[in-house]
């Protein structure tokens, strides 16, 4: 909402900076910047720069030597970097006065030169923002033209009001003026208005029939007759545009100019494209169609309301009128329509043909249904003035249900300990008084009747509100102390989200956001169950929501593709969801960490690390491990979506899977090179680690002893197999197995190959001896030749 | 030959191998062997030391020791004064790059997210979770937005079916959580939130929130203004200032808004704070009693305040990040700069 300074001061006498007056505002609740185009300067000349040389003692001053039309030229001396010769510029000459004053030019040396004036920037002249440069003018006025002939300057500075939804009463500025009323300890009110009548009677001339009093409770009409419909008179004119509407015609221009004066919205018919002498408030029927002001055949609801003659919609109650009755050229008789309609019948039907006008913003945030008829005569009797009409005696005034508003019961007390301060009665009772809000005294409370214009105030604590308002939410104090109950601890279900982040970052991971709005496509290509969609999506490629955390890191992996990252890796952990019935939403939310390992490894002197699958699987199981998960194992799997994929497990419980997309995969998401994925369920792992338990074991106290054998296999035999055999065969006493060393060559055969472990044994109780450990290693050896076909090298 | 004489003949033997050193290292070891290997001649004393009298035993142990010290304290001089001698050893170029393990990043908003946490958490508040996609009744109804209410304007939604949703803020979730558990209730909740807008250097179809309710008897908004004043000074540092002003949210009532003070001109007014000297950082207020209502809460018994701030608007002061897009990028070239 845009105000004039100039018509608030219509209202209210304010001694004050405008700065000074948009912060009052701000405190207040009704946000302000403001724009001031006032010209706040004196003798401040057109010129133009003949000669420009740079400064023998500073860098970046230069000498101008300018022309101002007088007899002699000027030297300036100008900082700015845009300064040039052949420029025309606004010179600000010895004894011009600039910033309402506070800045006077006088003849100085600067850097040892004199300088007879000023060349002024946007914004010394407070005509523009830009304080980069000096303001460089194109204009072939006579030089010497003093400069505010050239440039244009408002005589009003304009307040931009950013409004909260329940201050409708400050769409206008009447309401305005009333909050820097309370700012300065100043009553506002109407302005009282006297109106001359001519002889006929509006009541023989037209009816209000009300259908409905709940969505009209209140239509008021008066007639003004023998209008000639031509241009506003300039001040009009002015402070419309002022506040950025246009001018149309006195008529339109005199409508909203009560509109924004009151906040009231009025609508003017043309009487004679009325058919007869009913006006009927009804709801339209569903699929009734009207042609509204803007020239749009709009179709209705049941729940839009309408204007009616006896033949015809004429507008639609609240946020348009129609076409066929407005206000032409050859207009001579006007309806005046100053109505109060329900706020939520108004605002479905907005919405629902998606305008919001002028009109329907307020009625939906509530109008002052005590003030229409004041507004019915305000617009008549500005009709009359500028319109040359007459305005037809009485007013019809339909009231059919009178919205009466109870006094709300104030407990000074209880408003005092729910903001924290201390207030008396006389303290409160002076803030109910600037808003103009009486108050009875009722035992202990007072009871508190608001003014019409208040509608947002309807219950105590509103007015709680009210008085930390007036009383300045700065001026609360802020407590230094602070107090809790151990009751209030829950446990955070999340924390292991942390402490895997960490984890990932310290071996190398980025962490990644994704949009959680994807295509149907990237919906598609993992095993997640259906996909959300959404009824009203931005976009298609926006249209469902993520059934997967890993389109999301392959998007972002074929984005840095492209952009020549050789080699990194990403997680990222999120919220996935599907269908489900089982909840009140009918959709199940999980959280997944997806990982993705794309490129080799960094180039370095001492080694290369290929990062393939078995890389991956290493750090899978590494960072399972380093937060609890000791058992990680693998099993390959085919996966949808997978060239090769292993299914993650801890113990017996699948808890991810890892693998190596598919060629149409790759292809879809346009990669080069192929990145390794991998998606863990959070879900699982935190319940997993609920029921974690660690088990200590204390070490051995005695010494141990290593044993290495090297098995010649069948290509096909799986190391896992081996691993579980020599595990089985090796009981109690052996510790630990790696396999050391993978040899494949003629020497063993084509289609054999040499794995060699080591293995440890190691007893709690005693130092063990060869004549114990040979035996289990023959034990063993006989089992894998058994059943792998295993033969000692 | 008594075992003080045999120590003394040992002493003599080494100082005369020391001697005929040349100066290489190869020659150490067998020289080591021969005297304090498993069988060398300190050893072989060392097993004599059955044969000596009780009386002695102190004497000749004591000797005994100090031999084996001073030998294998030359020997380990010669040794390092052989090595850094040696021509071979210096020919290593210890001026090559180390071999560090490459480090990764936490994505800046979860940076910000841990740190908002940490500053709370000190104060006694719990983390809470609930889920994104959410009904109308607890995204609008329960909060005091019922349907046709112009503040819906201030959140454009996006819906599942025409009563499911995703959640446009977090404060649904102080219904889910006030519905499971009774007052007292300190609690913080992170999470995602959509609003149905277009894309664009300054606004995202998504963005991340923390929402902050306390509920407990007598609590104020002098309490309220307590919290956020420590919270903005643990966050920019103590010296900005805070500044609150009248707000509206359906929620809560009294309402508002709190700026702190620019971080970037320190209030003088620069492009960023807009010339106002102020950065609008959160939303706040006491709970509005239908809010109570709502999840049968007794609002005569209870009071609280709730507050709420977008985490991607504070990231991008902070971080000076221009544009808001960057955050879902994955640009790793933008992510690799937040350790």
């Amino acid at each position: 909402m845009k105000v004039s300074l100039q018509w608030i001061k219509t209202y209210i006498e304010l001694d004050l900076s405008n700065q000074e007056i948009s912060d009052k505002l701000t405190q207040l609740g009704l946000e302000a910047t403001y724009t001031d185009n006032t010209k706040s300067f004196t003798d401040v000349l057109l010129g133009k720069v003949l000669e420009c040389k740079s400064h023998p003692n500073a860098d970046k001053l230069s000498i101008c030597t300018v022309d101002v039309g007088h007899d002699s030229t000027y030297e300036i001396v100008c900082g700015a970097p845009n300064i040039t010769s052949n420029i025309h510029v606004a010179v600000a000459m010895i004894g011009a006065e600039l910033n309402n004053g506070e800045f006077k030019i006088k003849k100085s040396k600067i850097r040892g030169i004199l300088s007879n004036g000023m060349i002024c920037s946007g914004s010394e002249l407070a005509y523009n923002n830009d304080h980069d440069g000096i303001l460089i003018i194109n204009s072939k006025e006579k030089l010497g033209t003093p400069i505010e002939n050239i440039l244009s300057f408002n005589e009003d500075v304009i307040f931009d009001l950013d409004l909260t939804p329940n201050r409708g009463d400050c769409l206008s500025h009447i309401g305005v003026a009333r909050e820097l009323g309370i700012a300065t300890k100043q009553n506002v009110s109407r302005k009282k208005i006297e109106i001359r009548e001519s002889e006929d009677n509006v009541n023989n001339l037209i009816s209000i029939k009300i259908d409905n009093s709940d969505a009209c409770p209140r239509y008021v009409a008066r007639i003004v007759k023998d209008i000639q419909v031509g241009p506003s008179p300039k001040w009009m004119s002015d402070r419309l545009e002022s506040i950025g509407l246009k001018s149309i015609n006195n008529v339109v221009d005199a409508a909203n100019y009560v509109l924004m004066n009151t906040g009231q919205p009025m609508h003017t018919f043309d009487l004679d494209s009325i058919i007869g002498n009913t006006i009927n408030v009804r709801y339209a029927e569903k699929g009734e169609k009207f042609t509204t002001l803007d020239n749009n055949k709009r179709e209705l609801d049941e729940f839009h309301l309408l204007i009616c003659d006896q033949e015809k919609p004429i507008a639609l109650a609240g946020i348009i009128g129609g076409l066929n009755s407005e206000i032409t050229k050859s207009t001579t008789n006007v309806l005046i329509e100053s109505a109060y309609f329900n706020p939520t019948v108004i605002r479905k039907g907005a919405k629902k043909i998606d305008l919001s006008t002028e009109a329907s913003r307020r009625f939906e945030r509530d109008v002052d249904i005590d003030s229409i008829v004041d507004s019915a005569n305000e617009l008549a009797y500005l009709l009359q003035e500028i319109a040359g009409g007459q305005i037809v005696k009485g007013v019809i005034d339909e009231y059919p249900k009178k919205l009466k508003k109870s006094p709300i019961a104030f407990s000074i007390e209880k408003c005092n300990s729910l903001i924290g301060i201390d207030l008396n009665e006389k303290e409160i009772i002076e803030i109910f008084s600037l808003l103009q809000i009486q108050v009875k005294k009722d035992k202990d409370n007072l009871l508190c009747y608001v003014p019409s214009f208040r509608n947002d105030l309807e219950r105590e604590v509103d007015l709680f509100e009210e008085v930390a308002r007036v009383f300045g939410y700065d001026n609360i104090p802020s407590s230094n102390h602070f107090f809790g109950s151990y009751d209030s601890f829950v446990k955070d279900e999340q924390h292991l989200d942390f402490t895997i982040s960490n984890h990932l970052k310290a071996i190398g991971f980025y962490e990644h956001y994704s949009n959680s709005l994807i295509s149907q496509e990237h919906s598609m290509h993992f095993i997640g169950g259906e996909a959300i969609k959404i009824k009203n999506p931005l976009s298609r490629e926006m249209e469902f929501i993520r059934n997967s955390i890993l389109p999301g890191l392959l998007m972002a992996c074929s984005y840095n593709e492209k952009r020549q990252q050789k080699n990194f890796k990403l997680f990222e952990i999120g919220a996935v969801h599907n269908f489900s019935n089982k909840s009140y939403t009918n959709t199940k939310e999980k959280h997944h960490l997806g990982l993705l390992w794309y490129g080799e490894s960094n180039l370095h002197w001492r080694h290369f690390e290929d990062r393939d699958i078995f890389y991956c699987k290493g750090e899978v199981a590494q960072f399972l491990n380093s937060i609890g998960f000791n058992n990680i194992h693998f099993k390959i799997a085919p996966f949808q979506g997978f060239n090769t994929a292993l299914k993650i497990y801890y113990n017996k419980i699948q808890i991810g899977f890892l693998g190596i997309p598919d060629k149409k995969l790759l292809k879809f998401y346009d990669f080069k090179e192929t990145p390794i994925i991998c998606d863990i369920s959070i879900m699982e792992l935190r319940e997993i680690k609920k029921l974690y338990k660690f088990n200590y074991k204390s070490p051995s106290q005695y010494p141990s002893i290593m044993r290495d054998i090297a098995l010649q296999v069948k290509q096909n035999i799986k190391s896992e197999d081996l691993f579980k055999t020599i595990k089985e065969e090796g009981g109690l006493l052996l510790t630990d197995i790696s396999l050391f060393d993978i040899y494949e060559s003629e020497d063993v055969g084509n289609t054999n190959r040499s794995l060699a472990f080591s293995l440890k044994f190691q007893s709690m109780d005693s130092t063990l001896t060869d004549e114990e450990v040979d035996p289990l290693i023959q034990k063993i050896l006989l089992s894998l030749n058994k059943s792998h076909g295993a033969i000692q090298r | 030959m008594s075992i003080l004489d045999q120590i003394k003949e040992v002493r003599l033997e080494f100082k005369s191998d020391l001697q005929s050193l040349s100066s290489k290292n190869d020659e150490l070891d067998p020289l080591r062997i021969k005297y304090l290997g498993r069988k060398g001649l300190v050893s072989n004393l060392f097993n004599q030391m059955s044969s000596v009298t009780a009386d002695e035993r102190p004497r000749v142990g004591k000797e005994l020791n100090q031999l084996k010290i001073d030998v294998s304290k030359q020997i380990d001089t010669l040794e390092l004064s052989f090595n850094n001698d040696s021509n071979e050893q210096s020919s290593i170029d210890f001026t090559l790059p180390g071999d560090p393990k490459p480090i990764g990043s936490i994505h800046p908003l979860s940076n910000l997210l841990n740190e908002i946490k940490t500053i709370f958490m000190r104060i006694g508040f719990s983390v809470f979770q609930s889920s994104e996609i959410d009904t109308d009744f607890y995204n609008f109804e329960a909060l005091n937005i019922p349907k046709h209410h112009p503040a819906r304007d201030m959140q454009d939604t996006f819906y599942i079916t025409d009563t499911v949703l995703l959640r446009t803020h977090t404060s649904d979730t102080q219904i889910h959580f006030m519905e499971k558990n009774d007052p007292p209730v300190r609690i913080i909740v992170p999470g995602r939130v959509y609003r149905n807008e277009d894309i664009s250097v300054r606004s995202y179809c998504l963005f991340h929130q923390i929402e902050g309710l306390y509920v407990d008897r007598k609590v104020t908004f002098s309490d309220l203004k307590g919290t956020l004043d420590y919270f903005a000074h643990e966050l920019f540092g103590n010296n900005v200032k805070t500044r609150f002003r009248p707000s509206y949210f359906p929620f809560t009532e009294p309402s508002a808004e709190m700026d702190v003070s620019c971080i970037f001109c320190k209030g003088k007014g620069c492009s960023i704070c807009k010339y106002a000297g102020w950065l609008e950082i959160l939303g706040c207020g006491m709970v509005d009693p239908e809010v109570f209502k709502a999840v049968k809460y007794d609002p005569q018994k209870w009071t609280g305040y709730a507050f709420g701030l977008g985490i991607e608007r504070i990231a991008m002061l902070k971080y000076g990040v221009e544009d808001i897009r960057l955050f879902y990028s994955g640009d790793v070239r933008f992510l690799r700069q937040f350790k």
